[in-house]
C-alpha cells in the first residue's frame, strides 16, 4: 500500500491543532494550580468558626488583646473569644471532685456564669476554609496538637478497641480505630492529588500531541467506500456503557473534587450538587454493569492477546507518524485491546467495590469497607484518565475513527491503514462488496 | 484560648448508660441514631472496663478533611459541627472517624441512608444559636448558654469529663495521683495528638 503517496498529513488539520494548543494551555494552568495545592503541604483541618461573647449581664463586652478577630461584616458588635473561653473554663471546674465543688444546687455559681439573655455567639472566622489555608488557621490546630509533659504522661496508647455495647445500633461496640486517620490520608493526600495529576496530566499530554502532531490522518485520503465495522447492537451497547460511564465519572468527580471546584460558588450549591451526585451515582450503575456484561460477551474473543500485539505496541501503533505503513492489526489492535481490558477489569473492579459499598455491613464491616472505598476512589481516577485517552483517539485524535462507533461504517482506506489484517479477512470471506455497504459484524 | 475535649475515666465508668440516655433525651435524637455510646471491653472478665464514647472533636479532624460537601466544620474551641442542609449522606466521615461517631438514620444503600447526625458537644449547628430551627436539627445548644455537654454534667461518678482540655486533664491527673492508679486518657492520642508517636 505504501506505493500510494501520503495525501493527508496530521499537521494540516490547523483548526484541530489550534484547539489542541488552547486546551494544552488551559490544562497547563490547571496542572500548575494542582501543583501549588500539592506544595501547600498535607491537608490540615483548621477552625472555620469563632465562639465569642458580645454581652455579659447586659453590658457590651470589649475585645481584648489576644482575641481572634472574626470575619467582619455580618455583625458589627465586638466580641471576646477569651471571655467565652473563660466562661467555659470556669464551668469545667464544676466537674472537679465533690469535696471541692460541693453539691450542685447549693454550691456557688461559677464566676462569669451567663444569665438571662446572654449567650455565646458563633461567627465565621476570617480565614475559614481549607483551600490555600492561611497560616493563622493552621497555627491553632498545630497548637492543639502539641503535647505538654503533663498531658503526655496521661495519654493511653492509641489502638484498635472494639468491645460490647448494650445499645442496639450498628457499630455501637466500636470504641477506637486509629487506622481511620490513615484512610483520611489515603483519600485526601493521596487519591485526590493522584487523580488530579493523572487526569489533568494525561489530558495535557494529549492536547499537546494534538497541537504539535495534529490528527492521525487517513494518509491516502478517504476512499468514499464504506466497510461495516460495528453492528447496531455493538454500537447501542457501547453508547449505553459510555454514557453511563461518563455520568458515573461526573457524579464521582463531583463528590471527589467538588470541595475544590464547586465550593467557590457557595456551600449550598456544593450541597445540592453533591446530593444530585450521590443519587445519580448508583442510578447509572445498572446500565454500566449491563453494558459491560454485553461488551464482554460480544468482544472478548476478539481481544485475546496475541504475538501481533507486542509488535504493534513496540511500534507505538504508528501513532506518531503520518506514514500509512502502520503495524498490522486484526479487528482490534493492541491499543484497543488495552482499552477493552481496562473497561472489563477496571470497570469490573469498580462494580465489585461499588456494590460492596452500596450495601453496608452485608459483605464487609466498617474496617474493610474503608479500604474498599479507597480502592474504588483510586481505580476510578485512573480509569477516567485512561478513558480520556480513548475518547481522544476516537474523536479528535484520529481522522475517521468516530465513524466506526457512530454510524458503524468506516472508510475503506481507514480500515486498510489501521486494521489491515481484518480487511484482508473480510475480503477472503467475500464479505466485502464494491458498491454495497456489506462489511462484517465479527 | 481554650480547647474543648472529652475524657472518660475508665476506672470510674460503671456502664450505667446515663450519658447515652440523657443525650438522646436532651437533643431528641431520632430513632436509630445514638450520639454517645458506652462500650464494655473484656465483658465478664476480671479486667472488665467500660468507656463512654462519642465524637471526640479531634484535632486536625479527619471527618472535616474528607467531607466532599464541606458539611463538617470546626470551631476555634475545637468543637466539630455539621450542617444538615448540605449533608449528602455519603458516609465518608464515618469511614474517616477513628471513633465511629457519625450516625445515619438508615444503614442501607449509599445515598438512601439519610443525613448524618453526630455529637455536637451540645453546641448546636450553623443556625442561629438557641433557635427552634437549630434545636430541631441539632438539639440543644448548651455551649451558647455557657454550659457544658449534658452527658458529662449528668455523669454520677464523674467518670465522663467534658470542657476545657487543660482543666479536665488537671482534674483527672489529680484524681489519679490521689487514688494511686489510672489507665490514662483513652482515645486522646488518636483524637488530639495525632502526630505523637506512642
Amino acid at each position: 500500500m505504501s506505493e500510494k503517496e501520503v495525501l493527508v498529513r496530521g499537521r494540516d488539520f490547523t483548526a484541530y491543532r489550534i484547539g489542541g494548543a488552547i486546551a494544552a494551555l488551559l490544562l497547563a494552568v490547571a496542572l500548575a494550580f494542582q501543583f501549588i495545592l500539592l506544595l501547600s503541604g498535607p491537608d490540615v483541618t483548621a477552625p472555620e468558626r469563632h465562639w465569642g461573647v458580645e454581652r455579659l449581664r447586659g453590658a457590651p463586652v470589649e475585645a481584648t488583646a489576644g482575641d481572634v478577630a472574626p470575619a467582619t461584616g455580618d455583625n458589627a458588635l465586638p466580641d471576646s473569644g477569651l471571655l467565652a473561653a473563660e466562661i467555659l473554663r470556669n464551668r469545667t471546674r464544676l466537674q472537679d471532685e465533690r469535696f471541692r465543688t460541693g453539691p450542685s444546687p447549693d454550691g456557688d455559681q461559677p464566676p462569669l456564669a451567663l444569665e438571662g439573655g446572654d449567650h455565646l455567639t458563633a461567627r465565621p472566622l476570617m480565614d475559614g476554609g481549607r483551600l490555600f489555608d492561611q497560616e493563622g488557621d493552621r497555627a491553632l490546630t498545630r497548637a492543639w496538637a502539641s503535647l505538654d509533659s503533663d498531658t503526655g504522661s496521661m495519654l493511653a496508647p492509641g489502638r484498635e478497641v472494639v468491645g460490647l455495647s448494650s445499645l442496639p445500633y450498628p457499630n455501637a461496640p466500636l470504641f477506637e480505630r486509629p487506622a481511620a486517620r490513615d484512610w483520611r490520608m489515603g483519600m485526601v493526600d493521596v487519591a485526590t492529588h493522584l487523580g488530579a495529576f493523572a487526569i489533568l496530566g494525561f489530558s495535557f499530554l494529549l492536547a499537546l500531541m494534538l497541537a504539535i502532531r495534529g490528527r492521525v490522518p487517513i494518509a491516502h485520503g478517504k476512499a468514499h467506500r464504506r466497510v461495516r465495522r460495528f453492528n447496531f447492537l455493538e454500537r447501542a451497547n457501547h453508547w449505553m456503557t459510555a454514557g453511563s460511564f461518563i455520568m458515573l465519572a461526573l457524579t464521582g468527580l463531583t463528590i471527589g473534587y467538588g470541595d475544590t471546584l464547586i465550593r467557590p460558588f457557595g456551600e449550598d450549591v456544593l450541597g445540592d450538587a453533591g446530593w444530585l451526585a450521590t443519587w445519580g451515582h448508583p442510578l447509572f450503575f445498572p446500565p454500566f454493569a449491563l453494558g459491560l456484561l454485553v461488551m464482554a460477551s460480544l468482544w472478548t474473543w476478539r481481544n485475546l492477546p496475541e504475538k501481533l500485539d507486542w509488535y504493534w505496541l513496540k511500534r507505538g501503533g504508528g501513532l506518531f507518524s503520518d506514514n500509512p505503513d502502520n503495524p498490522p492489526a486484526r479487528k482490534f489492535n493492541a491499543g484497543q485491546k488495552l482499552i477493552f481490558w481496562s473497561a472489563i477489569l477496571g470497570g469490573g473492579l469498580m462494580i465489585a467495590t461499588g456494590v460492596v459499598l452500596m450495601f453496608p455491613y452485608y459483605v464487609f464491616g466498617l474496617e474493610w469497607m474503608t479500604w474498599t472505598m479507597l480502592t474504588h476512589a483510586i481505580v476510578s481516577v485512573l480509569l477516567i484518565a485512561i478513558f480520556i485517552g480513548h475518547i481522544y483517539i476516537g474523536t479528535v485524535g484520529m481522522q475517521g475513527a468516530i465513524d466506526a462507533m457512530w454510524d458503524g461504517d468506516v472508510d475503506y482506506n481507514w480500515a486498510e491503514e489501521h486494521h489491515e489484517l481484518w480487511l484482508k479477512e473480510l475480503e477472503a470471506k467475500g464479505l466485502l462488496d464494491d458498491d454495497t455497504r456489506t462489511g462484517s459484524l465479527t | 484560648m481554650s480547647r474543648m475535649k472529652f475524657l472518660c475515666d475508665t476506672d470510674r465508668c460503671i456502664e450505667c448508660n446515663a450519658c447515652s440516655t440523657v443525650c438522646k433525651n436532651e437533643h431528641e435524637v431520632p430513632w436509630g441514631m445514638v450520639r454517645r455510646r458506652v462500650v464494655t471491653i473484656n465483658d465478664g472478665e476480671a479486667d472488665e472496663t467500660s468507656v463512654a464514647i462519642s465524637c471526640m472533636h479531634c484535632t486536625d479532624a479527619p471527618c472535616v478533611a474528607v467531607c466532599p460537601v464541606s458539611t463538617l466544620y470546626q470551631t476555634d474551641l475545637g468543637i466539630v459541627l455539621h450542617d444538615k442542609d448540605t449533608c449528602i449522606g455519603c458516609g465518608y466521615c464515618f469511614y474517616a472517624c477513628p471513633f465511629g461517631a457519625p450516625q445515619y438514620p438508615n444503614s442501607t444503600l449509599f445515598g438512601s441512608r439519610g443525613v448524618m447526625d453526630k455529637c455536637t458537644f451540645c453546641a448546636g449547628g450553623p443556625e442561629e444559636n438557641g433557635s427552634q430551627a437549630e434545636f430541631e436539627k441539632y438539639g440543644r445548644n448548651r455551649i451558647a448558654e455557657g454550659k457544658l455537654p449534658i452527658c458529662a454534667e449528668v455523669c454520677s461518678t464523674r467518670a465522663l469529663l467534658a470542657g476545657d482540655g487543660d482543666t479536665i486533664g488537671e482534674i483527672y491527673r489529680e484524681r489519679v495521683i490521689h487514688r494511686g492508679y489510672g489507665s490514662g486518657a483513652w482515645g486522646w492520642k488518636t483524637a488530639y495528638y495525632p502526630e505523637e508517636k506512642s
